[in-house]
């Protein structure tokens, strides 16, 4: 029963699957790409117009988020970070603007991987929306940083005088304080590290007297 | 072997996880929660069907000297293109199944299975053997996935029961310990135990 194989059917067999195996491999992602590129946007689009509570479609996030945002970008406040490619391709110092605010874009790291986000701020620099994603977290865990639940537990924070950080059983009325994951402690210091980074790169937009810069001239006189 | 007893036997005295320990690692990592647990195990069964049937038909050619490779080649090449076909399709599905995609290929039982049963069994038998051993996988995880997430965070499939039936008001607390990997292999010891005492031939003397 036992077959015996030389060695040259054993090089050619391995050779042989692999070739075949990169194949399949190359011709799936070279012509599945567009399509998720597609799904990316789209999912992109998708979370900014979420932050500002509305709710799309991946059919439709094209459409509204044209109706909805404008693109904006920031001076950079460091050179250095500004080439730095997003985790959708946007560079850190890219921001969106609503009718009522900005969002600006979150990006870090989680315990297994890249973590993201979006905060929609009003003019006073008070959370209207967040929503956040990660690439590999665990389920359960560090992934929860997903859930609607999470994100809501950012609404009515500010990120004026300070970055908000995650802490565990948070005082909820500290404005600069939101419950962390159980279970979740490493992405959790993730998000705060991202949030962080957000601050300080944003910091012109976001403090308090001069938020209202980041929104149209129109709104700047009315306030005035 | 009797076909029938090839997705039986995975059940009882053959399951995975109780008898033979192997897909230990994503059973702990997984089942804080019902619904991440129910997709591992629905993809695990998925390929360990799908790379039974390969490598059986593969199985006179392969060299017995590189057969692990030919293994880990196929089954990793099967879950990446799962993985791209459902990223460009499905997204939503892809997106629950982000993390996995990793931990399936390293799932022992996937493993297991092809070095003991597919390289030796004629496909359809393998096809079945597959099956059984993703569902008796998949019977552990989904009830790890519900006791934890029931009692650990008071939800079943993201739903509120505890606070539903109204028990914060009279002092239930969640139980943080659930949440965490060590309680897994707490529950999966229980489990082992309570199966071990049904099955007396099990025990080692």
């Amino acid at each position: 029963m036992k077959k015996t194989f030389s060695n040259r059917y054993i090089f050619i067999y391995s050779a042989v699957l692999v070739v075949v195996a990169a194949l399949i491999l190359t011709v799936v992602s070279v012509s599945l790409k567009p399509l998720q590129t597609k799904n990316q946007e789209a999912e992109m689009k998708q979370m900014i117009l979420k932050t500002i509570g509305v709710e799309a479609t991946r059919e439709n996030a094209d459409k509204l988020f044209d109706q909805y945002i404008s693109v904006g970008a920031y001076p950079s406040v460091r050179p250095d970070e500004a080439t730095e490619e997003g985790v959708h391709g946007s560079t850190p110092l890219q921001f969106y603007r609503y009718d009522g605010g900005i969002v600006i874009p979150l990006k870090g790291t989680g315990l297994w991987g890249p973590i993201w986000g979006y905060l929609a701020l009003d003019e006073s620099s008070t959370v209207v929306g967040a929503v956040f994603d990660h690439k590999g977290e665990t389920p359960g865990l560090g992934g929860e940083i997903a859930t609607d639940k999470f994100a809501a537990r950012f609404i009515g924070k500010r990120m004026d005088s300070q970055a908000i950080h995650l802490a565990k059983n948070a005082d909820h009325s500290n404005p600069y304080e939101v419950d962390a994951i159980s279970g979740g402690t490493m992405t959790s210091n993730g998000v705060t590290a991202m949030l962080q980074k957000a601050y300080e790169n944003y910091k012109g937009l976001t403090g308090s007297s001069r938020a209202t810069r980041a929104s149209s001239s129109t709104r700047e006189e009315a306030q005035q | 072997m009797k076909n029938l007893d090839l997705i039986k036997l995975p059940f009882s005295k053959e399951n995975p996880i109780l008898v033979q320990v192997l897909g230990v690692c994503s059973c702990l990592a997984v089942t804080a929660q019902l619904k991440p647990a129910v997709v591992m195990a629905l993809s695990v069964t998925v390929v360990v069907v799908l790379a039974n049937v390969i490598i059986s038909l593969l199985r006179n050619t392969i060299p017995p000297r590189i057969r692990i490779i030919v293994q880990l080649v196929v089954v990793s090449t099967l879950v990446v293109l799962v993985d791209q076909v459902l990223k460009a399709y499905v997204y939503d599905v892809s997106k629950q199944l982000s993390v996995f995609v990793g931990l399936i290929i390293t799932n022992c039982i996937v493993m297991g299975r092809l070095e003991a049963f597919a390289m030796v069994q004629k496909p359809w038998a393998s096809f079945l053997d597959g099956l059984g051993n993703g569902l008796g996988y998949s019977v552990i995880l989904i009830a790890l996935g519900f006791v934890r997430e029931l009692f650990g965070s008071g939800t079943l499939w993201g739903y509120p029961v505890m606070e539903k039936l109204g028990l914060y008001g009279i002092g239930y607390e969640n139980n943080g310990l659930m949440i965490m990997p060590p309680m897994a292999l707490i529950l999966v010891g229980l489990i082992i135990w309570w199966h071990r005492s049904r099955n007396k031939d099990l025990c080692e003397k």
